[in-house]
């Protein structure tokens, strides 16, 4: 597994195109919500918004591995993989671990905006932890990601990948508080996975630790992902 | 490599049925298929496009699962045998992933098998050593075709199984990859391809089995297939004369009829001559061996339905 997970993060690393997009875009986001307008409370704004768009970031290129594992499908290439003794779990887990390498620097260089150019302070382990959570929290959705991948075409994964990230987006509260959602919506929304995930975040700049519902929640999550992204991946090889 | 199973045999199909599409608009691609290759054996798989040999080789590797009927390779089911990696395969439409390079792509199929051979071993018996460090999606169709043979036969399987090695190769790229395929198949393994090029099977295989929608129409050596249909060719112009009791001449296996002329394919050519002439249907007639394509043109030919057996010849 470890040679399958060099040899994915070798070409995605060639991939400069994808990499200079998938962890540029976030930054430019986040610079511009928080440069654009301004005014009183800037400050607690920006914190927020660095979590919010470092995990929104996080969430997007977590998720977009699953096009490439589609166009890779194309290619034939999840047949020939099936062909060999790599077993189907094996393959899964190398691809998101692999996947991850992607996700790390969306996340360091909205951290690092956050904290050289729009003056968010935070003690040197809230930093660490910021990363270190979001990047591992991020796992459960690389494997949505993947199982789509494994089950659609290149364009169907990339549509169903925004119409998922869009729908946690919101019933998770991360484009706008849950307290603005109806009630019935609320307390399902503190059960998704990117609520839980973007608690990670919250829970760390508030200067402790996540709750240990987020983590079993999210561990639930990152299980169901899982077994959907094996089961698809099983289902790719089928000629027919 | 150690037998542990104690099965001499590297593939048995055993009635195997494998059926494509929904209820009502279905296709059995796949239509009772017994078959058994022995550990060693070089065996083509010949039929003509929509044959079935691909779905026969998806069922081999595990790919699909048979509707019924079993599926043994090397002693083990499909999938056992892949995942104890046994097995390497060719498949039929494997392109070029981008971004990684022959020997990076080679390094790490041989890393999933437990005993592969040397990178560089595997490198040279598909003859991609010249181009080990470029890219695979920057070769040409040939080369391509031989590194996709480098990752079937990395891992140093017991059984390799090439789903069409060489649809799309010019003449020279061919004789090429079959010298390396038959320098494999050399060291003792086993090796299965499916082609619909009769003379790349008769060349190439020690065996030739013939697939015809989903079934076995003909299995043996080269020679074994041609007299399967009739082992000479006798022509000879019809002028008008009906065609009706043309396979009841002696010697005939099966008849064909082209414009205005008669082809029968014949075990004894000599009786069917003498028969004829004394008909008086003599007009233009020739008598030719039985090439190896005339006998798989005869055994798959679109009007031919059950495979063709000593009480039930096939006739036009």
């Amino acid at each position: 597994m470890f040679r399958y997970i060099v040899l994915e993060v070798r070409r995605t690393l060639r991939d400069g195109f994808f990499l200079i997009f998938g962890t540029g875009m976030p930054v430019m986001m986040y610079l511009l919500f928080t440069n654009i307008g301004g005014g009183e409370g800037v400050d607690g704004w920006k914190t927020a918004s660095m979590v919010g768009m470092a995990a929104y970031g996080a969430l997007g290129s977590a998720m977009s591995i699953g096009t490439g594992v589609a166009s890779d499908k194309t290619l034939g290439w999840l047949q020939q993989l099936r062909v060999t003794p790599l077993a189907p779990s094996q393959a899964v887990v190398g691809r998101a671990i692999s996947g991850s390498v992607t996700v790390l620097p969306t996340i360091l260089t909205v951290l690092s905006a956050g904290g050289l150019l729009n003056g968010v302070r935070l003690d040197a382990w809230q930093w660490i932890a910021l990363a270190l959570l979001l990047w591992i929290g991020a796992l459960p959705f690389t494997l949505l990601g993947l199982g789509n991948g494994y089950r659609l075409t290149p364009q169907g994964t990339g549509v169903v990948n925004v119409a998922c990230l869009m729908g946690f987006a919101i019933v998770g509260g991360l484009w706008f508080p849950l307290d603005l959602l109806p009630e019935w919506l609320r307390s399902i929304g503190r059960f998704t996975p990117a609520n839980r995930f973007a608690d990670l975040g919250w829970a760390t700049t508030d200067g402790h630790a996540p709750g240990a519902g987020t983590i079993a929640v999210l561990c639930a999550w990152l299980l169901l992902f899982g077994v959907y992204a094996v089961i698809s991946y099983r289902r790719s090889a089928r000629t027919v | 490599m150690k037998q542990t199973t104690g099965n001499s045999a590297a593939v048995v199909l055993t009635a195997v049925v494998k059926t494509f599409g929904r209820t009502g608009r279905s296709i059995r691609a796949v239509d009772g298929i017994d078959l058994s290759i022995g550990r060693g054996e070089t065996v083509a798989l010949l039929g003509r496009n929509g044959a079935g040999k691909s779905t026969t080789i998806g069922l081999l590797l595990g790919l699909d699962g048979p509707d019924s009927g079993s599926v043994r390779v090397l002693g083990r089911t499909a999938e056992q045998a892949v995942r104890a990696g046994l097995v390497g395969a060719m498949l039929q439409d494997g392109r070029p992933i981008q971004r990684v390079t022959v020997r990076e792509l080679i390094t790490f199929v041989a890393s999933t098998y437990p005993q592969p051979m040397p990178v560089a071993e595997a490198l040279s018996l598909a003859g991609v050593t010249a181009y080990a460090n470029r890219r695979i999606d920057k070769l040409s169709g040939g080369q391509t075709q031989r590194v996709r043979f480098a990752v079937a036969l990395a891992g140093n399987p017991e059984l390799i199984v090439l789903d069409e090695p060489t649809a799309a190769l010019d003449v020279e790229a061919r004789r090429t990859f079959w010298d390396s395929m038959r320098a494999y198949a050399r060291r003792g393994n086993t090796v299965l391809f499916s082609t619909h090029h009769l003379e790349e099977a008769d060349e190439n295989a020690d065996r030739i089995v013939v697939i015809d929608r989903g079934r076995i129409v003909a299995d043996g050596t080269g020679d074994t297939i041609r007299g399967a249909a009739g082992s000479s060719l006798v022509s000879f112009d019809l002028a008008g004369r009906p065609t009706e009791g043309l396979e009841l001449l002696p010697g005939v296996v099966t008849v064909e009829v082209s414009g205005d002329r008669a082809l029968l394919h014949t075990d004894d050519s000599d009786a069917t001559v003498i028969e004829l002439a004394r008909l008086g249907a003599i007009r233009d007639l020739r008598v030719s061996r039985a090439t190896l394509e005339d006998a798989f043109l005869a055994l798959t030919a679109p009007a031919a339905a059950a495979p063709a057996t000593d009480s039930e010849r096939e006739t036009v």
